[in-house]
């Protein structure tokens, strides 16, 4: 047996579970909710998202060929029209910009799918279709000897259901 | 008189996705939202009706479209001096349409704008569907459609690249971008809910694709702070992007020496009209969805009300643009612009710039009305008007001053033909098909997002309260006002 899956109908009861495993020190936790809510993040204290960093270098990745790719072609064929410069800035910033964005956003949805772990082949194990409904859930993946620890305080603190998965 | 206590803001809040200014009185649990929402999918006959005329209006589109290349581009009614008609004015239009979408989902997710939450899934539809229809556009307009490939920049076999200091090839970018980027953000967007059709169907095949579309997607933490982050993200790169497109599209015109067009108004008046335009089509689309799916209580009057403030405030900037474009014809000195400007409004097209500032500058005053914001009936004709005086007022811009340039012998007649206007409704039937498969394969409202308007269910508290302390119980307003 792999851990522990927990089904609430209430909020603040799964709020109440994870306080007290994360005080017992039990096992990994993942709490399942149909919404995002900002209590699980205050409970579970997890660490920033770092999709940011995706977002900021696909962009600084993005503005660069936005750029170079105008001004490489206006040095590969230099042609000097009115005397003005081969590369005109003002209106290659139009590219960079939106060469930016385009990359910026793309690699904002790859730094999404890498921390969240997506796409997912199966999503079988400790899951229940009620979590995307009205429903939270509390997934404990845990040593053997902690199964019988981690089942009491979830029936203790409201669960409506407690199961077993692997 | 002691003075009324003021609400001290309390340091320690911090946001859900959405601050729920706009309250839904009638809606009361997560389970509610799931049911009601996906009862919009099942299929009706209405909408069997509704989606056979729409692909018939796309087929007398395309009739006239194949005619078109076997007779030539001469049918649609070009010739010189008017060389851009219908096809670039109606390019313009549903570019145009397009823009309302990101304004509500993005640029009103980062103000925390509680009025978005039910309407912004439609609105990010309607965007897509709108750009997929202006994109074929400039390829109706080509004489060899076929050689549509040429469009996009790459280098020809003499290792020749496009123009990249010409306004179309800015235009290529900014539309490719702009449709790529609305429709990730609409899928991103789309993920936990179709987890939710993933876990609701019954029907194997259907299961299997929607579990497919979903990613595996399983509501846990981790995902979700992700989500959060990249949704933000997305919202700050569509919110530049929204108001660069449609400056773009403006180029187009405002690069050109031309009278009334060479003018540096052009891409705010553009983006202001385009997302004026747009709450106009969010308007024609949300009302009918919403008494036909039994979704009152989810788009409340409250939530038209202050979408109407929104059209209103945009309605009042489109009608300084146009002020101000006559001001600086007479204030500039121009005898070319001058009499471009009197042409417009009394010249041969007098009664399209009628139309144009009738429907886009006058009657949108009647939104000062609170109880004209809140009349349905009233707020769905009007959107009509608009959509019909958006229309007319890139006809106004294109064609008058084409065929009204400097010297009189270049002086020329336009008029569109019916191959022009049919391939114009089945342009409408094209965005129609799309959105009416849409509404039934997909939910027209985001689920999870309404959810985190609602309260959760609590064990111990007797109010509904959240837990950080703060008051989310509907109800304060009483439904039967808003519904």
């Amino acid at each position: 047996m792999r851990g522990i899956v927990g089904v609430f109908p209430e909020l603040d009861s799964t709020v109440e579970a994870i306080e007290e495993l994360k005080k017992l020190r039990v096992g990994d936790v993942t709490v399942y909710s149909p919404t995002p809510r900002h209590e699980f993040d205050d409970v579970l204290k997890a660490p920033p998202s770092t999709v940011r960093r995706y977002t900021l270098i696909g962009a600084l990745v993005g503005v660069t060929f936005g750029y170079w790719i105008p001004i490489w072609i206006s040095d590969y064929w230099p042609r000097v029209v009115g005397g003005k410069p081969i590369a005109s800035w003002v209106p290659y910033t139009i590219i960079g910009f939106e060469v930016m964005v385009l990359i910026g956003s793309l690699a904002t949805v790859a730094g999404f799918f890498i921390n969240a772990r997506i796409p997912r082949i199966t999503q079988t194990v400790g899951y229940d279709p009620r979590f995307s409904d009205g429903s939270f859930g509390i997934w404990v993946e845990c040593r053997p000897d902690e199964l019988e620890t981690v089942r009491r305080v979830l029936k203790e603190k409201g669960a409506e259901e407690v199961r077993g998965d692997r | 008189m002691a003075a009324a206590a003021m609400p001290t803001p309390d340091p320690e809040r911090r946001d859900n996705i959405p601050t729920a200014d706009v309250q839904l009185p009638a809606v009361y649990s997560y389970t509610q939202v799931t049911d009601e929402i996906l009862d919009t999918l099942k299929i009706t006959k209405a909408w069997f009706a509704g989606l056979a005329f729409a692909v018939l209006c796309l087929a007398v589109g395309a009739a006239a479209w194949f005619y078109q290349i076997y007779m030539g581009l001469g049918v649609a009614g070009y010739h010189p001096p008017v060389m851009w008609g219908v096809y670039i004015i109606t390019f313009v239009f549903w570019v145009g349409i397009g823009h309302a979408g990101t304004l509500i989902s993005a640029i009103l997710y980062l103000f925390r704008a509680g009025f978005r939450t039910t309407i912004y899934r439609c609105a990010e539809a309607m965007t897509v569907f709108a750009v997929m229809t202006a994109g074929l556009f400039p390829i109706l307009h080509l004489g060899r459609p076929w050689k549509f490939f040429w469009l996009i920049p790459y280098p020809n076999w003499r290792l020749l690249w496009p123009q990249f200091k010409s306004p179309l090839v800015w235009d290529v970018f900014a539309i490719l971008t702009y449709l790529t980027v609305s429709a990730t953000f609409l899928f991103i967007g789309l993920i936990p809910d179709l987890a939710v059709l993933r876990d609701r169907e019954t029907n194997p095949l259907r299961k299997q694709i929607y579990g497919v579309l979903s990613l595996g997607w399983r509501n846990s933490d981790r995902e979700w702070r992700h989500f959060t982050r990249a949704y933000l993200f997305l919202a700050a790169f569509s919110t530049p992007l929204v108001l660069s497109v449609h400056s773009v599209v403006s180029f187009d015109f405002a690069m050109a020496d031309v009278p009334g067009w060479h003018t540096t108004i052009f891409p705010p008046y553009f983006v202001s009209g385009a997302i004026f335009s747009g709450i106009g089509m969010v308007f024609t689309i949300i009302i009918p969805i919403r008494r036909w799916f039994k979704l009152k209580h989810y788009v409340t009057l409250n939530h038209l009300d202050a979408a109407a403030k929104l059209c209103l405030f945009t309605s009042l900037v489109v009608g300084c643009a146009y002020l101000t474009e006559f001001f600086i014809a007479w204030y500039g000195g121009s005898e070319n612009e001058q009499a471009y400007f009197m042409n417009r409004v009394f010249g041969q097209w007098w009664w399209a710039a009628w139309i144009m500032l009738t429907c886009n500058m006058v009657l949108p005053l009647l939104l000062f009305s609170q109880k004209l914001r809140r009349n349905t009936t009233f707020l769905f004709t009007l959107s009509i008007f608009i959509n019909l005086g958006m229309w007319y007022e890139r006809f106004v811009i294109i064609v008058p001053s084409l065929s009204h340039e400097f010297d009189p012998w270049r002086w020329g007649p336009y008029a569109p033909t019916h191959i022009d206007w049919a391939i114009l409704v089945g342009s409408f039937g094209w965005f129609s098909m799309w959105f009416l498969l849409f509404v039934k394969q997909l939910p027209i409202m985001a689920i999870a997002e309404i959810k985190e308007t609602v309260p959760p269910r609590m064990r111990h508290a007797t109010s509904r309260r959240n837990l950080d302390g703060h008051s989310e119980t509907p109800g304060t307003i009483a439904a039967n006002e808003v519904l």
